[in-house]
């Protein structure tokens, strides 16, 4: 992609920056379609209908309420920390959004080509927690500092089982590139990590159940990163109002609302690519079937988007199924259960794939 | 001036400026915030060195992990804003001497140091190399600083258990 | 350790029996209706804004003082001979000009209670339920079928005749105070 505009307008900068623009389109469009989505799936897993008034079925509900958003007045409280305060959503958001810099949408849609993308995406995501804290402390307002605390406690806690499941992961592909462990998982589902990866053999089959507990274990871990339910504690709104923004309105809320919807989709992205073929079709391309080689990388970004709803889809999901999570069984639920099993899970995976 | 000069520019600067409020601002809330930023631009600084391993390191390590422990510290102090940083300052001559020759000492390195700074082929990703010399040269480093991460994780682990018995 | 496989396995598996049944859920028809374009039928005697019938209304404020927050307001001006303000639909005979009929909505409890007393059956409960305003002014409906310049027209016609029979009982004067002086008894 970068070099296809850097061909076309022969100025490095520029030919950045329309790249970034790619995936900050994609954040603007899934947060709005997201919105959208979790309003509607909630509703209906609830009998209800949900937002119908605006467009078909309320389509374009999220619309409105982004112009609402925009129009509000921008209120700071007055004992807050005015300049934190409004650094916060900015750095949170600039966290969620660096995320998408490494991750492929398909062969040809990926930002930065860089070897490292996966550790680039557990570090980068530091930063949001260094913003939530900013958030919640330059608030002034106890909930606020609470929520903030909660979650620096919680990211830092579950980033541990994501890592170790990643450590596994990069053992067998032996690449840290999201792109390249995406290559990998061409040609058919049957080559997806989830089902041993695509080398054939014994070891393929001896891998298949442990790359199940893997990718239960990642998605669980990268479900309480993101702070959704049921590890929502940090804005817990029957407790602490809304957590590290309650004092936050407007656009500035707004900020982390888009913060929230691009980190969904972006750890489910991640997920995808390690376990469930990144961008690759799980059936073979239309495009070679037919000859039409240009059809391709749509056909993957078609894909990869819908792996990537499928699983913001199961995040939904468990939302509107499972009650909270107290704080020590949150604690518990990390350090007791999901690290043993991540490292138990590591040196079996490191065992079978020296076999 | 080329492009990534000022970018290498605009890092060096984020770094110094923050750097320079964080030993300055009364509120020590702020300056573990300004830490942040620091610490980013150090990072972008080994991003445009070629080190890009290490980039993601530092803000893996400092920004991940020592910078979020240094704000629960500071959050959990009782006094935040206008805090009195005060030591003593005796031996103001002799400490400016001996502050003046070491800095002369650096200054004096960093101009006689033969700088290789012919233009060599920048490594497009370190990560193999670094891990390659990890577990051959420096291998016995790696697994003290292994032993020694376990030897603080359990004692750790036994100062917060330590009540229950 | 056998108990730590067991919370592993239950955390897991009731996990999934939850994820099942929302999912069910998921495709059940919704059990909500959309409002405004889909009304609930309401139950007969349902209670809601209060009409009033003012063809077959008889003043007789009973209503009113009924009505336990006072939000009902009637004026009346007795009629002069001569006038015929006709019947009400069960066969009263109308008596008084209603010149004033104002029930405060925003006021009333719906608790019903003016229904009953009323002799003609005239002010009733509808099921109307959808009467917002922007005005608060608004919420105070007028009933009286009488404008404003008839309700004056009304009590001058009444205060004359009052005065005619005033100077009328005032002209013979010897044969008339026996009668006052009873009446004031």
């Amino acid at each position: 992609m970068y070099q296809f505009l850097y061909n076309l307008i022969g100025n490095e900068l520029i030919a950045g920056l329309l790249v970034a623009v790619v995936p900050l389109t994609i954040i603007l469009v899934f947060a709005l379609f997201g919105i959208w989505l979790e309003r509607k799936v909630s509703a209906h897993m609830q009998d209800r209908l949900g937002p119908m008034r605006t467009g078909w079925h309320g389509w374009l509900q999220t619309v409105a309420d982004l112009m609402k958003m925009l129009q509000k007045e921008d209120i700071v409280a007055t004992g807050a920390d005015k300049t934190l305060y409004n650094i916060a959503p900015i750095l949170v958001f600039t966290g969620s959004f660096a995320a998408y810099a490494v991750i492929p949408f398909s062969s040809k849609l990926l930002g930065s080509e860089v070897e490292i993308g996966l550790f680039y995406v557990l570090a980068i995501s530091s930063l949001v927690v260094a913003g939530i804290l900013m958030a919640g402390w330059s608030a002034n307002n106890k909930y606020s500092l609470l929520g903030a605390m909660r979650a620096a406690a919680q990211i830092i806690s579950y980033e541990i089982p994501t890592a170790l499941i990643v450590l596994s992961m990069v053992m067998l592909t032996g690449t840290l590139s999201l792109d390249k462990i995406s290559q990998m998982q061409t040609s058919s589902f049957w080559n997806w990590n989830i089902f041993g990866g695509a080398i054939f053999g014994l070891s393929k089959f001896l891998l298949i159940p442990f790359m199940f507990v893997g990718a239960m274990i990642i998605f669980i871990s990268t479900l309480a990163e993101v702070n959704r339910v049921p590890f929502d504690i940090p804005e817990a709104e029957s407790e602490l109002v809304a957590g590290y923004f309650t004092e936050y309105c407007g656009m500035k809320w707004g900020m982390f609302m888009l913060a929230e919807y691009g980190n969904m989709f972006a750890v489910s992205a991640i997920v995808s690519i390690l376990f469930f073929g990144g961008y690759q079709s799980p059936i073979g391309y239309l495009g070679n079937s037919i000859g039409a080689q240009w059809l391709v990388p749509f056909e993957q970004g078609f894909w990869f988007i819908a792996k990537g709803l499928t699983l913001v889809f199961v995040q939904m999901w468990l939302r509107w199924t499972l009650p909270r999570l107290r704080v020590d069984q949150l604690m518990t639920v990390c350090w007791k259960y999901l690290i043993p099993y991540a490292f138990i899970n590591l040196i079996i995976i490191g065992i079978i794939s020296i076999l | 001036m080329n492009f990534y000069d000022i970018i290498f520019y605009i890092f060096a600067a984020i770094t110094l400026l923050s750097a320079l409020f964080v030993v300055t601002t009364r509120n020590i809330v702020h300056s573990a915030f300004y830490l942040l930023f620091t610490f980013f631009g150090v990072a972008g600084i080994y991003v445009l060195l070629g080190a890009d391993f290490i980039a993601i390191s530092q803000i893996l390590i400092y920004v991940g992990g020592i910078l979020i422990l240094l704000l629960f510290g500071v959050m959990l102090t009782n006094k935040i804003t206008n805090v009195e940083i005060r030591t003593g300052t005796v031996h103001m001559l002799p400490a400016a001497i001996a502050s003046g020759i070491f800095m002369g000492a650096v200054v004096a390195v960093m101009v006689w140091t033969e700088w290789k700074s012919e233009p060599s082929v920048i490594p497009l990703t370190t990560t193999k190399d670094i891990g390659h010399l990890l577990l051959t040269d420096y291998v016995l480093i790696f697994e003290l600083l292994g032993i020694l991460l376990l030897v603080a994780l359990i004692g750790a682990a036994s100062i917060a258990r330590r009540d229950k018995e | 350790m056998k108990q730590y496989f067991k919370n592993t396995w239950d955390g897991l598996f009731t996990v999934f029996i939850g994820m099942k049944v929302t999912f069910k859920h998921l495709f059940t028809p919704a059990v909500t209706i959309q409002y405004p374009d889909i009304k609930v039928k309401l139950p007969d005697r349902v209670r809601n804004r209060l009409y009033v019938n003012m063809d077959d209304c008889i003043g007789c404020d009973q209503c009113s003082r009924a009505c336990p927050v006072s939000c009902i307001e009637i004026e009346t001006v007795k009629s002069i001979p001569g006038e015929d303000l006709g019947f009400t639909s069960n066969g009263k005979k109308k008596a008084l000009w209603v010149t004033k009929f104002d029930i405060d909505i925003a006021k009333c409890c719906y608790c019903q209670l003016c229904v009953f007393p009323c002799p003609t059956e005239c002010i009733y409960m509808t099921d109307v339920y959808e009467f917002a305003e922007y005005e608060r002014s608004n919420f105070i409906y007028k009933f009286a079928t009488l404008t404003n310049e008839e309700a004056a027209q009304k009590k001058i016609n009444y205060e004359k005749l009052q005065a005619e029979k005033a100077a009328a009982a005032a002209k013979p004067k010897p044969e008339t105070p026996a009668q006052t002086e009873n009446k004031s008894e």
